[in-house]
């Protein structure tokens, strides 16, 4: 337990642990910041968010005919309030923009018209405009949602069909604005790609610092002997926790800047965007991340642990996971964190690879750990 | 000079750089054959170019348009033997054309089809330039610059300046005929993005992590391996160090000179620029987004590559040396690297933090890191925030002359500094 205690130390020396906070820190402001700062990302995103909270708020979970009914009926008061107010402006009415019919159907060319269309739209942004707009996006899209269903099902394989039959059953249809799931998919994306890089940047040198310094010939002729390296492994892998959850709360900390938490219980099918296999909430799609993000973890904590036993130097060790970080950060993790239970992706390729990853790095730990009971030292 | 060598041994021998270095090859070589399925399409503008001369005159357009006009003559006496019909332009033909149709036309005619149609296609882009590039603005491409990135006060008005300066070129430009030369359309095949963004931009990444690799193993090597106390107590001592810069100097320039020549030499071997070299890079086809590229300089294509590899190869030289003074302060390679990234990474958002009224945030842009990720934009005046005239040899100058004065501050601090 000391020895447990005192390995953990090791690895978060002072030196790694102000390296950690300033490449979290450069990281975050290359990668995560912009989900944050920027969500809703201008318009219309804004008024999609506050549509879909308002819509969740009197629908709930789900949307049947009568909330679409209900949902028509706000759209058309809305409209009355908008040709009201753009009658009882005079420059609009004068430059032929009297109803909301007129002004959608604007003249780019006109330079009045684009002038004032301007101005509502952009310069002193009208609300009720910006969400007029998306309301209608909203209906077009619920009233041809059978319709864009078929379309994608034209490309889909034969599982794929089966699926979407599934959804059309259930009668899922994407019909809510996805702006806060979109948002949510691409943070996460980041967070995994942060972690990773965090994770193997402070196990790297586990095995090789001890092993630079000359000190296996102490340690391993002490009592406790060569079974430091299964303690070894087991504060690697603590640390590993210990990175992830702190980076984790930090990171889903800044999250809830963005109050997307009345989407939680809505079904992951109720967004537009992406189909799925499965049908979790919004709230269980998090959870699916989070439990992803720490498998990636291990097992980049994982090769880091093995590759520094096995490496000579310092740089044949940054060298050879440079081909696998950057391999899981361009492709892996896009289908891996981006595409996790997407439609497009066959279904068992992405619990596989986590599968494979998984047992490919835990089998890699114990043949060194076997090698080190017998490897000689003394070369 | 053998001591240099061993020391750059040290990098050549080390199965890890030499491993990296082929994957990297293969992965270059994979990108550009698995882009090159348009580079059939792009021997219509080398042929032009052999047959009407690089440059495009008067009277070169008016030969085209008579040698455009008798192929079309030979196209409806193609679809005359076939289905008794005669079409306006081939745009009718193949707009008209019906699927089952299609076996009526034998390979060779295909051939000639889209031979011909990609001829009228550049006849119809030569025949554009003049319209379309006096439609451009450059004051009004300076507001919107300006609005984009929020800037006010002064920095506005350098930015503003500077368009005005660039406006004057751009009329010399339009004067001196320079950008009227054949190069391949820009907006469907986007060569130019793909050499110098895409190409470029994966071999200066690749360059930069061997080239930091191999300065961190060259530079720390006594100490890693236990070494120090006897090399650095020998007759060559402590000056071991500048033998360590020298071989890792000779190290970035054999790394990069290795990339280039393997990279660029699978690319112009798949693609076809045997009668462009001499075509300019601000030729009007060459446009590929909103704005055409232009140069600042009258460059032809040939000048502009080799500027650029040499510019990319003075680069690395630096960051090699930037590593090498890294390397000194924390002695340990892992350090290094980190530190390393950790610098790049930061000196590339630099300009993102300054204050937008100020010049602060042009002379945050003078960094090696922002000038290595834009390849693509190397010389050029059209568009983007750090487009000054002298910006690459300022932004080198400068930092050459910073790192020399790190580098021999650093060496002054190893002389004193402790060893073990």
């Amino acid at each position: 337990m000391q020895i447990l205690l005192h390995e953990i130390k090791k690895i978060f020396s002072w030196k790694i642990l102000l390296l950690l906070l300033f490449v979290n820190g450069i990281l975050s402001f290359l990668l995560i910041e912009f989900d944050i700062k920027y969500f809703p990302n201008g318009r219309p995103a804004l008024d999609s968010y506050r549509i879909g909270v308002e819509m969740i708020e009197k629908y709930g979970t789900h949307m049947d005919e009568d909330d679409f009914a209900d949902f028509k009926k706000t759209y058309e008061v809305q409209l009355e309030e908008a040709n009201h107010y753009l009658q009882t402006r005079k420059e609009f009415v004068d430059a032929g923009m009297g109803t909301y019919e007129d002004f959608r159907n604007y003249d780019r060319n006109n330079k009045e018209q684009d002038v004032l269309y301007d101005k509502v739209m952009f310069k002193e942004p009208v609300d009720m405009l910006w969400e007029l707009e998306e309301r209608s996006r909203l209906i077009e899209n619920y009233k041809s949602k059978e319709i864009s269903l078929e379309h994608y099902m034209k490309d889909a394989n034969a599982k794929q069909k089966l699926r979407f039959n599934e959804l059309i059953e259930a009668g899922h249809y994407p019909v809510y604005p996805e702006v806060a799931f979109a948002n949510f998919k691409s943070f996460i994306y980041h967070v995994a790609i942060t972690i990773i890089f965090s994770v193997v940047l402070v196990l790297l040198p586990i095995f090789i610092q001890d092993r630079s310094r000359r000190l296996l010939d102490l340690q391993y002729t002490a009592k406790k002997g060569r079974n430091l390296y299964k303690t070894k492994v087991a504060a690697g892998l603590i640390s590993t926790f210990i990175v992830i959850t702190t980076l984790l709360i930090t990171y889903f900390g800044f999250y809830s800047l963005n109050h997307t938490s009345m989407f939680f219980s809505v079904p992951i099918h109720m967004f537009g965007g992406d189909f799925y296999w499965y049908d979790p909430t919004f709230f269980q799609y998090i959870v699916l991340t989070v439990v992803a993000i720490y498998i990636l973890g291990f097992v980049f904590a994982l090769l880091a642990m093995s590759f520094s036993s096995i490496m000579s130097n310092t740089i044949a060790l940054i060298g050879i996971q440079i081909p696998f970080v950057i391999i899981m950060i361009k492709y892996g993790v896009f289908y891996m964190m981006r595409h996790i239970i997407s439609i497009w992706v066959p279904k068992w390729v992405v619990p596989t690879s986590y599968s494979v990853m998984l047992v490919v790095s835990v089998v890699f730990i114990v043949l060194l750990w076997k090698r080190e009971k017998k490897r000689d030292i003394v070369l | 000079m053998r001591i240099i060598f061993h020391e750059c041994k040290k990098a050549f021998t080390s199965p890890i750089l030499v491993v990296l270095i082929l994957l990297f090859m293969a992965y270059n070589m994979f990108l550009i054959f698995s882009n090159s399925y348009f580079k059939e399409e792009l021997k219509v503008v080398n042929e032009l170019a052999e047959t009407y001369g690089v440059k495009m005159t008067d009277e070169s357009l008016h030969q085209f348009q008579q040698d455009l006009q008798k192929d079309f003559a030979k196209l409806n006496e193609i679809t005359r033997k076939h289905t008794a019909q005669e079409f306006s332009s081939i745009d009718e033909f193949l707009n008209t054309l019906r699927y089952e149709d299609r076996d009526l036309y034998t390979e060779k005619e295909w051939a000639f089809f889209t031979q011909y149609q990609l001829k009228e296609m550049y006849f119809n882009l030569a025949k554009s330039i003049d319209s379309e590039y006096d439609r451009m603005d450059w004051k009004r491409m300076a507001k919107s610059e300006i609005e984009m990135y929020g800037l006010s006060g002064s920095a506005a008005k350098i930015l503003q300046n500077e368009y005005d300066k660039f406006s004057q070129r751009f009329e010399e430009m339009k004067e001196n005929r320079e950008h009227k030369t054949w190069f391949f359309a820009g907006k469907p095949y986007k060569v130019h993005s793909f050499l110098f963004r895409t190409v470029f931009g994966h071999l200066i990444f690749e360059a930069l992590i061997l080239i930091v690799l191999a300065t961190a193993l060259i530079t720390n090597y006594e100490f890693e391996n236990r070494t120090n106390l006897v090399t650095y107590s020998t007759k060559r001592g402590r000056r071991l160090m500048k033998d360590k810069l020298a071989a890792s100097l000779l190290m970035a320039t054999a790394i990069t000179a290795f990339l280039f020549v393997i990279t660029l030499g699978t690319y112009f071997s798949v693609f076809d620029y045997s009668y462009l070299w001499e075509s300019s890079i601000s030729s009007a086809l060459n446009w590929e987004y909103n704005l055409p590229y232009v140069s600042w300089w009258n460059l032809s294509f040939l000048a502009f590559l080799l500027l650029s590899i040499l510019l990319v190869y003075m680069c690395m030289i630096l960051f090699s040396a930037i590593t090498f003074v890294i390397s000194i302060f924390v002695k340990n390679s892992y350090f290094t690297f980190f530190l390393f990234t950790a610098f790049f990474a930061m000196a590339y958002m630099m300009n993102g933090f300054m204050p937008q009224s100020s010049m602060l945030i042009f002379i945050a842009g003078f960094n090696l890191s922002l000038l290595v990720m834009n390849p693509h934009m190397f010389f050029m005046g059209s568009g983007g925030l750090m487009m000054f005239k002298f910006y690459e040899m300022i932004t080198v100058g400068v930092w050459m002359m910073i790192v020399s004065v790190l580098c021999i501050f650093s060496f002054k601090k190893f002389n004193k500094q402790e060893i073990y």
